[in-house]
């Protein structure tokens, strides 16, 4: 795909994903019905768990793959598509950890706990923090590359380990209402909200992915011809 | 030459150069008693007993100490252009790994041992009724570590940011072995039934095989230049 199809798709998803996010805040507004028990904190919700969904598992997935197939094919594309998705993670599990401890702070009476989905969180974040310092401080950036394929790899294989040890350890978060064994213990509006929250933020991600990959792709580019130039 | 024998040569010349030049190793135990004493005196024996909390200090004063150690290992070699010669060998990089893994293993299991000992004698703890397995505890987590430790080092000596780097790195990975061996470490420590921690053991194996297998087939994209 060419950098101009590229940022042409990036705009159009990431547009449809603010306009999703728009409809969403309508719907949590005026629509959807309040929580019994929680009250108008779980509202909360709705852009907490697809931020999750998006910074922990699609961004983070992507991130993987790519990491493997670059220390695998050496294609420079599959690093600039790792940073993009690195980047983009790394946003929306910014997102995660701020709007989790405002919603912990009145659900629980604390800003952080403990929890396995707290801890795994924060360490995914300083994950995608060692991605780029790696990249940062290198100086040849074929090496850059490599080092941070390695460090999203590790990363990847260790996550299974350090969700099994700190769930061990213990578990206070609410748990799954949507994707479980039999039908979801959602009312049919929050639902609603959830999915229109959800598909909003993975367009989102998407078009952002898009845009970076392109802006990658095009800095690139330009630092190439530049050092042509220079020689 | 076998590939056990490339591992061993690597292993016996890292181990003959740090018997040679002893920097890292007393760099290491000096750092553990000396963290030993520190911690002594941030413990108000009034509100905690040391006892209650020697696992966690015992793992934490060899994940640091062990850093300081590991976190040179290619130092020596980056001079004049060793570790290159090193690479240019017939041993396969994976040998190259697994030998600094192993010597780096011999010396932070020695480190291990005596934070053991050093910590019983300041802060008077039993070793518990399994001596045995608390030594296959400490064993599997430095093996793990060990071998995190050696991966990252390598990529951390090829950034600008050198050592410093090491622990934003390798600590978020860290956290299963301080989980399962903290807590095993201070089950025995309290005399509890080997029994109840075999759980922990399988997991620190995971955790090990994990760190050693990765190492083992990523060392290559490290070192390749």
């Amino acid at each position: 795909m060419s950098i101009s199809k590229l940022r042409r798709w990036g705009l159009i998803l990431a547009s449809l994903g603010i306009l999703g996010i728009l409809v969403l805040q309508a719907l949590v507004f005026f629509w959807v019905p309040t929580e019994a028990t929680q009250g108008i904190i779980q509202m909360i919700f709705y852009v907490h768990v697809p931020a999750a969904i998006v910074g922990l598992y699609v961004a983070f997935g992507i991130l993987a793959l790519t990491s493997v197939l670059y220390l695998w094919l050496g294609d420079d594309k599959l690093d600039q598509a790792g940073v993009a998705a690195a980047e983009g993670g790394m946003v929306f599990t910014t997102v995660v950890l701020l709007t989790g401890p405002l919603w912990g702070k009145i659900a629980w009476g604390t800003y952080w706990t403990w929890d396995p989905r707290l801890t795994l969180t924060l360490l995914l974040w300083f994950i995608y923090l060692g991605y780029f310092l790696v990249r940062a401080s290198t100086q040849n950036p074929e090496r850059g590359k490599r080092f941070a394929a390695v460090v999203g790899i590790v990363g990847a294989l260790d996550i299974p380990l350090i969700h099994m040890s700190v769930l061990w350890f213990r578990s206070l978060h609410p748990g799954p209402v949507v994707m479980k064994p039999g039908s979801p213990t959602l009312a049919p509006q929050m639902l609603t909200t959830f999915m229109v929250g959800m598909f909003s933020f993975i367009l989102l991600f998407l078009g952002l992915f898009a845009l970076r990959f392109a802006l990658e792709i095009a800095s690139r580019t330009a630092a190439t011809r530049a050092r042509a130039a220079q020689t | 030459m076998s590939y056990l024998r490339q591992i061993y040569a690597i292993v016996w010349k890292d181990l003959l150069l740090e018997l040679r030049t002893r920097e890292r190793i007393v760099a290491m135990l000096a750092f553990a008693v000396l963290a030993g004493v520190l911690f002594n005196y941030s413990l108000d024996r009034t509100i905690v007993r040391p006892q209650d909390v020697a696992a966690g200090l015992v793992w934490m004063t060899i994940v640091f100490g062990g850093l300081l150690g590991i976190g040179r290992t290619f130092q020596l070699e980056a001079q004049d252009g060793a570790f290159q010669g090193v690479l240019t060998s017939p041993a396969p990089k994976d040998a190259v790994f697994l030998g600094k893994t192993l010597a780096n293993f011999v010396l932070l299991y020695f480190v291990a041992l005596l934070v053991v000992a050093v910590f019983m004698l300041f802060f008077s703890l039993e070793l518990g009724g399994s001596p045995g397995v608390l030594a296959l505890t400490l064993a599997l987590g430095a093996l793990g570590f060990v071998a995190l430790g050696t991966l990252f080092s390598a990529v951390s000596s090829g950034t600008h940011m050198g050592e410093t780097l090491l622990p934003i790195l390798i600590f978020p990975l860290l956290v299963p072995m301080i989980i399962y061996g903290v807590s095993a470490t201070s089950r025995l420590l309290a005399g509890r039934p080997v029994s109840e921690i075999a759980g922990n053991l399988r997991m620190l194996g995971a955790f090990a095989t994990l760190g050693v297998g990765a190492g083992a087939f990523l060392f290559r994209y490290v070192v390749e230049d």
